[in-house]
């Protein structure tokens, strides 16, 4: 068993090599909807079991399917109101089962971006070609609806097993989600292949806080406006990322759908904030700041 | 299958603990103490620069901030891992703006992994403490004792290795400790020690090599038991701490003697974005009451003892 993931150096945050982003904004913010399907009837993996209630667990099942038939167009319409535009973590079997959703997204000029097959098909335990296959899975289908190339990944549930960045260095992925230790891109280290982390977040995600943390709708548009005040304020040193991620079948909800609304009111009367998705801000630190990432960490961070 | 005769026997039963750590003492009758300045309160920031490995054990219990999800928990481990990276240097900013000091009670092995990290640490002023090698390294019953006297050995070897003697205070990881561990903590050359929360004032804490201070540091009013176990918002935190402080200075006011109020803060939680002002604005709201006495723990320990 490992320690520590390995994948990253210390970088503290002070003196840090200067990020800048496109037209002098300080923050670089996106929003990633994880537009998902959990399968009623998962295969069995020995480290997880996606339901806590016998299967059909119907309860939790219909609770993440109304994301897909009423919420997601509810969040959609919000986010396009302001017109802030969606980096989506894509359970890829979703472009089958829903292909009105992933039309609507194309529409909107969302980017997709892959979060596994199905958010039931962890990674635990994978060998390599399985996550190889998934992952080559992804690209294809990707590719097949939207003409994009497929740039990042969110491995389903944050299940990655020890082998899965070095998989995705391997196969082309620009940018992996699943490491919440920064709020700037960092290098990625991998035995082969280039990869960079862009920060994701645990802190203003709708799951944990709306389901673990018991956050009233009010609150996390207290929390998501703190976050977004301090990395603003921060960015005017080097320039930092606020992801937001969103689960339609928690935002979208009636009473819910509001707070995303005055957060993006909140974001958008700024005016040097860089609303961008994620493929660019990872392309953007790659051309511009990798480099200089790579050279303080080898002098020692001094 | 009913129980013995003896499970109604009391053999402990008489004025006194049932262990001889140390004697029953009462808070509003303890010696007035006098800190410098003539200060009510004497401000404690205690900021916990913990490790947490992914291969910890998860038996025979979940410290705070353990991994809580299937390894290799990445979620867990990055999630703490940037208290280390980003957090700790927003509460460092956010203390010296305010001229604070503090005491950081450090996970050894970070010597080893976050040497910048230290130095960052040392130039701030902060006092230097152990807080065994790592999360992982919890003090327990079931650990032998020959194990435990190791792990507190290269704790300290690791700590002392990089701070010297600066190095006198220890805090097992997440409270935790055996029936040996006060002893062995004692042995191993430290004077005091904040283990177990049951005062707001220091106290002698006897072991088998001499009397540790015991120090306050209440997990109650801590940021991992409100904000992360109990799923608490900011606010009530940051609201209880002040609480916290309004009455022990009006208890400092009414008996002359000081009191000490402990921030038990961590950086993966204080020093996320959305919770660094409200640190900031906690600390102003503390310092605007004035009467305050911003030290370390060896020098409130210190000043006790005086």
């Amino acid at each position: 068993m490992l320690k520590t993931p390995g994948h990253y150096d210390y970088m503290p945050w002070r003196r840090r090599p200067k990020i800048t982003w496109p037209s002098g904004a300080q923050i670089a913010v996106w929003l990633a909807p994880n537009i998902e399907h959990y399968e009623l009837f998962p295969p069995h993996n020995p480290r997880r079991n996606p339901w806590p209630r016998p299967h059909p667990d119907v309860l939790n099942y219909a609770w993440r399917d109304y994301g897909n038939r009423a919420g997601f167009w509810r969040m959609a319409d919000t986010m396009a109101k302001y017109g802030v535009r969606g980096s989506v973590s894509l359970n890829v079997a979703v472009c089958d089962h829903y292909p009105e959703v992933i039309e609507r997204c194309c529409e909107l000029g969302w980017e997709l971006f892959s979060h596994g097959t199905y958010n039931t098909r962890y990674f635990y335990e994978m060998d390599e070609d399985m996550q190889r296959e998934v992952i080559r899975d992804s690209r294809e289908t990707i590719l097949h609806v939207s003409g994009q190339r497929l740039d990042g990944w969110l491995t389903p549930a944050i299940s990655n097993d020890e082998t899965t960045q070095h998989v995705l260095a391997e196969e082309g992925i620009l940018y992996t989600l699943d490491m919440t230790h920064d709020d700037q891109p960092t290098p990625v280290n991998t035995r082969a292949g280039r990869l960079v982390s862009i920060p994701y977040s645990l802190e203003v995600n709708d799951v944990p806080l709306f389901v673990s943390r018991a956050t009233p709708p009010d609150r996390y548009v207290q929390i998501c406006k703190a976050q977004f005040d301090q990395l603003y304020e921060d960015g005017a040193e080097s320039g930092t990322v606020m992801c937001m991620p969103l689960h339609p079948y928690l935002i979208g909800q009636p009473h819910r759908v509001a707070a995303l609304d005055a957060v993006l009111a909140h974001i958008t009367s700024h005016d040097k904030v860089w609303l961008a998705t994620g493929r660019e801000i990872a392309q953007h630190y790659i051309d511009h700041h990798l480099a200089d990432h790579q050279a303080w960490i080898a002098e020692g961070t001094p | 299958m009913t129980l013995p005769p003896d499970y109604v026997e009391y053999p402990i039963r008489k004025r006194a603990m049932d262990h001889d750590r140390y004697p029953y003492r009462i808070l509003p009758r303890i010696a007035p103490v006098t800190w410098p300045g003539g200060a009510r309160v004497a401000l404690w920031i205690a900021v916990h620069v913990g490790h947490y490995p992914m291969d910890m054990p998860l038996k025979p219990f979940i410290a705070p901030g353990g991994m809580e999800r299937p390894y290799p928990s990445y979620w867990d481990y990055t999630q703490r891992d940037y208290g280390n990276r980003i957090g700790i240097y927003r509460m460092m900013k956010a203390m010296a703006a305010r001229k604070l000091t503090g005491t950081a009670l450090i996970s050894a092995q970070l010597v080893r992994e976050y040497p910048v990290l230290m130095d960052e640490i040392a130039a701030a002023g902060w006092e230097p403490a152990c807080a065994g090698l790592d999360m992982a390294h919890l003090h327990h019953a079931e650990v032998p004792e020959a194990t435990e006297r190791a792990t507190i050995a290269e704790a300290a070897s690791l700590m002392r290795g990089r701070f010297g003697e600066a190095v006198t205070g220890w805090h097992s990881p997440a409270h935790s400790e055996s029936s040996h561990t006060p002893d062995l903590v004692a042995a191993e050359g430290f004077t005091w020690s904040a283990a177990w929360v049951n005062d707001d004032m220091p106290y002698a804490f006897a072991t088998k090599a001499g009397t540790l201070t015991a120090m306050p540091l209440p997990q109650d009013l801590s940021d991992q038991r409100m904000l992360l176990v109990q799923n608490m918002a900011t606010e009530d935190f940051t609201n209880a701490i002040l609480a916290a402080h309004a009455t022990l200075d009006a208890e400092a006011q009414a008996t002359g003697s000081g009191r000490i109020l402990t921030l038990s803060v961590t950086p993966w939680l204080m020093g996320q974005p959305h919770r660094a002002k409200a640190f900031g604005a906690m600390l102003d709201a503390i310092l605007a009451r004035g009467g305050v006495w911003n030290a370390t723990g060896a020098e409130i320990a210190k000043a006790w003892a005086a």
